[in-house]
C-alpha cells in the first residue's frame, strides 16, 4: 500500500480552537509527534500495517496538538494542562462492513457520497483539492453550512478533516478503515468532534447539534454498510409517498 | 388490496389498504396465492410480542406469483411461481454469506431496537412487529419482497401450493430444529408441542435417522397426527407425568435430544404455571418457559436441547444448574430458511417428505379473524390454517 503523504498536513487552525495543552508540552508534543509518526511510517514499510497505522495516528495527533495546543486524548481522559475548560462534543462509532478497506475508503473519499447515508447532510460539494462545502439540514429547513478541509488522507486507511473559516458549527472528524480478522471485511471507526456555538440556544447550528448524536451517526454508518454491501438502503415503507424521517 | 391487519390484542380484521410498491431496485411484488397462519402469529395475536402497531399487516408464510420486479432483479421474471422465506435477508453481509440468513445485518431498518434489547439485531421478518423491521406481511393479496434476487425461490409447476407452502417457514424450522440435535443412530428425540413445527420436527428427526421419536402435547387430534403421520410415540402431559414416562421409555437415560416446539406461551397447570402466568401478565417475566424447564430436566447427560419455539425476553427459574451439571448443549434461533430451500424442495419433489398433511382448515382471506380465533383456542381440531385470497368467503373446506 502506498502512502500519499509522509506526515499529515495540518490545516489552518480555527480562531476559537480550544487550548488544553501547556506551552512546554506543546513543543515536546511536536517533537515526540514527529518521531512517533516517522516510526509509524517505518513500521508500515515493514508491513506491520496495523500497529504502524496506530502509531502514525497517535503521532499525527501529537503533531496536531503541538501546533494547535489542543489534544483530543487529553480531553477524553479529562486532562487539561492549560487551564481553560475543554470544549466540544466527541462522538465515536464503529461498524464492520463486508468490503475491503480500499472499497470503503474510496466510497467515503468521494465526499459527495456522504449525504447518501448521513441523514443530517443536505449536500457536500468539493470546492478545491482539499476543500469542500458542507450543507446540513437545519431545524425548520434552515440550512447550516460550513467549509471543510481534509488534513490527512491515507488511501484505504484514514481520512481526517476539519471545518475552516467561520463555521457555524465548528467540527473535525476522523474515519479509520482497518481490515477485520478472518475475512470479516473492514472495521470502520468514525470520530466526530464538534463545538456547539455557545450562548445562543435559538441558533440553527445549536439546534443541529441535537440531530448529530452518537445514535444518529450509528444509523448513518448502518446505511453506509447497507449501501456498500447490498447496493440500497433497507426500508419497510409500504409506498414511496412518505417523508424522509 | 385486502390484507389481514392487526388492530390490537385478539383483534385482527381484513381491511382495504394501499397496494405495495417497488421502493428499492432489488424489490419484487408478489401476488399471494396462499398464506399460512403460524404459531408465531399467535404470539402477536395474544399481545406477547411488543412493538406491534395498529394497522400492521400480518403474515410471514406465503407464496405466490411475481407481478413486478425492481430494476436490480434479473434472475426472476414476471409470472414466476415462488415461495418466500420468512426472514428478510440481504445475501451480502457476513452473516448471510455464512448461511446465517436469519441473522442478516442489513435487512432490519429498526435494528437499534433489537440492539437495545439483545445487544445485536436479527434479520427483518415479514409481518412480525416493529422489532423485526415493521415490514408488511403476506396475509394479503399482494406483498413487497425486498432483496428478491435472494428472497424468492422458484417452485416447479407439478407441485401444488399446499405441497410447497411450508418451505417458507415451518418445514425448514422443524428441519433445523432436528438438525441442531446432531442425531446419531440409536437416538431418541423427544418433541414438546405437536403443532405444525413440532410435527415437522418429528418428521425431520425421522428423516435424519432418529431411532425413536416421542411427541408431547395435550390435544388428542395433535397426538393422533404425531402417531399416524410422524411414526411417533406420544405422551399426553395432562394424563401422564412426562418426566417419568420419558425415563421409562429410555431405559432411565432420558432422550438424547429434546426439542421445544412450544415456545413462550407454554400451557401448564398447578403452582408453576400459575407463577409464570401471573408474572407474564404483570410483565415481570416476558416468557413462560414451562416446557423448556421440563426439557432441560428430562434431557440425558451430554444431550442437546434444541429450541425452535420463540422466546422474546426473560425467563424465571431456568434450571441453569442442570444445564451445567449435565453438560447440555443449547441451540436456538430463528430459522435460516434460505439455506434449506433447495434440499427440502428436493425432498418434497422426490416424495420423501410430504408436509401438507398438517393442513386442517382452508379459508378465504376474509375469514382470517375467525381463523385466528379458532387456531388460538385450538378449537374444531384446528392444527394449521391456510388462507387463499382467491377463495370466496364461506366456501372454506
Ligand atoms: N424458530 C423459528 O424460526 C420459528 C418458526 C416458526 C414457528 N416458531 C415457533 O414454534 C412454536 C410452535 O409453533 P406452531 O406453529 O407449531 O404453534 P402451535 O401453537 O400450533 O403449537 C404449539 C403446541 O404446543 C403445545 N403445548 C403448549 N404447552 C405445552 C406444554 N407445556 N408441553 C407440551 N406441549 C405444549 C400446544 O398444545 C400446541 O399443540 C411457536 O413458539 C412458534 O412461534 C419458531
Ligand atoms: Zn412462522
Ligand atoms: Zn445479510
Amino acid at each position: 500500500m502506498e502512502l500519499t503523504e509522509a506526515v499529515p498536513r495540518i490545516g489552518a487552525g480555527r480562531k476559537n480552537r480550544k487550548v488544553n495543552v501547556g506551552h512546554t508540552e506543546r513543543n515536546a508534543s511536536l517533537m515526540g509527534g514527529a518521531a512517533l509518526a516517522i516510526t509509524g511510517i517505518k513500521a508500515l514499510a515493514g508491513r506491520r500495517l496495523l500497529p504502524g497505522l496506530a502509531m502514525m495516528v497517535a503521532g499525527g495527533m501529537f503533531l496536531y496538538r503541538g501546533k494547535t495546543g489542543y489534544c483530543g486524548l487529553y480531553e477524553a481522559m479529562g486532562v487539561d494542562t492549560s487551564g481553560p475548560a475543554p470544549g466540544g462534543v466527541l462522538i465515536e462509532t464503529f461498524v464492520t462492513i463486508n468490503r475491503t478497506p480500499q472499497q470503503v475508503y474510496e466510497f467515503w473519499r468521494n465526499l459527495e457520497n456522504l449525504p447518501s447515508f448521513m441523514r443530517h447532510l443536505e449536500s457536500v460539494k468539493v470546492t478545491g483539492e482539499n476543500t469542500s462545502l458542507w450543507k446540513a439540514r437545519g431545524p425548520a429547513g434552515v440550512p447550516v453550512e460550513w467549509d471543510a478541509e481534509m488534513v490527512a488522507d491515507y488511501p484505504g486507511q484514514l481520512i481526517l478533516w476539519h471545518s475552516i473559516g467561520e463555521a457555524a458549527l465548528p467540527n473535525e472528524g476522523t474515519v479509520e478503515f482497518r481490515e477485520a480478522p478472518g475475512d470479516r471485511g473492514t472495521e470502520v471507526k468514525v470520530s466526530i468532534r464538534y463545538y456547539p456555538p455557545g450562548g445562543a440556544p435559538g441558533k440553527a447550528a445549536a439546534k443541529l447539534t441535537h440531530a448529530v448524536t452518537g445514535a444518529q451517526i450509528e444509523e448513518d454508518l448502518k446505511r453506509l454498510k447497507q449501501i456498500l454491501e447490498t447496493g440500497e438502503t433497507a426500508t419497510a415503507e409500504r409506498t414511496n409517498n412518505h417523508e424522509r424521517p | 388490496m385486502k390484507a389481514v391487519v392487526w388492530h390490537g390484542k385478539h383483534n385482527v380484521q381484513v381491511d382495504r389498504v394501499p397496494d405495495p410498491q417497488i421502493l428499492n431496485p432489488r424489490d419484487a411484488i408478489i401476488r399471494v396465492t396462499l398464506s399460512g397462519i403460524c404459531g408465531s402469529d399467535l404470539h402477536l395475536y395474544n399481545g406477547i410480542v411488543p412493538t406491534m402497531k395498529e394497522g400492521d399487516i400480518l403474515g410471514h408464510e406465503f407464496m405466490g406469483v411475481v407481478v413486478e420486479l425492481g430494476s436490480g432483479v434479473t434472475n426472476f421474471s414476471k409470472g414466476d411461481r415462488v415461495v418466500v422465506p420468512f426472514p428478510i435477508s440481504c445475501g451480502d453481509c457476513w452473516y448471510c454469506k455464512q448461511g446465517l440468513w436469519s441473522l442478516c445485518d442489513n435487512s432490519n431498518p429498526n435494528s437499534f431496537m433489537l440492539e437495545k434489547l439483545y445487544g445485536d439485531t436479527g434479520a427483518g421478518i415479514f409481518g412480525y412487529s416493529h422489532l423485526y423491521g415493521g415490514y408488511a406481511g403476506g396475509q394479503a393479496e399482494y406483498v413487497r419482497v425486498p432483496y428478491a434476487d435472494v428472497g424468492l425461490h422458484k417452485v416447479p409447476e407439478e407441485l401444488s401450493d399446499e405441497q410447497v407452502l411450508f418451505l417458507t417457514d415451518i418445514f425448514p424450522t422443524g428441519y433445523q430444529a432436528a438438525e441442531n440435535c446432531s442425531i446419531r443412530d440409536g437416538d431418541t428425540v423427544a418433541v414438546w408441542g405437536c403443532g405444525p413445527v413440532g410435527l415437522l420436527a418429528m418428521k425431520s428427526a425421522q428423516h435424519l435417522g432418529a431411532t425413536n421419536v416421542i411427541g408431547i402435547d395435550r390435544f388428542p387430534e395433535r397426538l393422533e397426527m404425531a402417531k399416524r403421520h410422524c411414526d411417533a410415540e406420544v405422551i399426553n402431559y395432562e394424563e401422564q407425568d412426562v418426566a417419568e414416562v420419558l425415563h421409562h421409555m429410555t431405559g432411565g437415560r432420558g432422550p438424547d435430544a429434546c426439542i421445544d416446539a412450544v415456545g413462550t406461551e407454554a400451557h401448564g397447570s398447578g403452582m408453576e404455571a400459575a407463577y409464570d402466568m401471573v408474572k407474564q401478565t404483570l410483565r415481570l417475566e416476558s416468557d413462560r418457559p414451562i416446557a423448556l424447564r421440563q426439557l432441560i430436566r428430562a434431557c440425558r447427560k451430554g444431550g442437546t436441547v434444541s429450541i425452535p419455539g420463540v422466546y422474546s425476553g426473560f425467563v424465571d427459574k431456568m434450571p441453569m444448574g442442570a444445564v451445567f451439571a449435565k453438560g447440555l448443549t443449547l441451540r436456538a434461533g430463528q430459522t435460516h430458511v434460505h439455506r434449506y430451500l433447495d434440499p427440502l424442495l428436493k425432498l418434497i419433489a422426490q416424495g420423501a417428505i410430504d408436509t401438507s398433511f398438517i393442513i386442517t382448515h382452508r379459508m378465504a382471506l376474509e375469514e382470517a379473524p375467525a381463523g385466528y380465533r379458532l387456531f388460538n383456542e385450538k378449537k374444531d381440531g384446528c392444527i394449521k390454517i391456510v388462507l387463499n385470497p382467491r377463495l370466496a368467503s364461506g366456501a372454506s373446506a
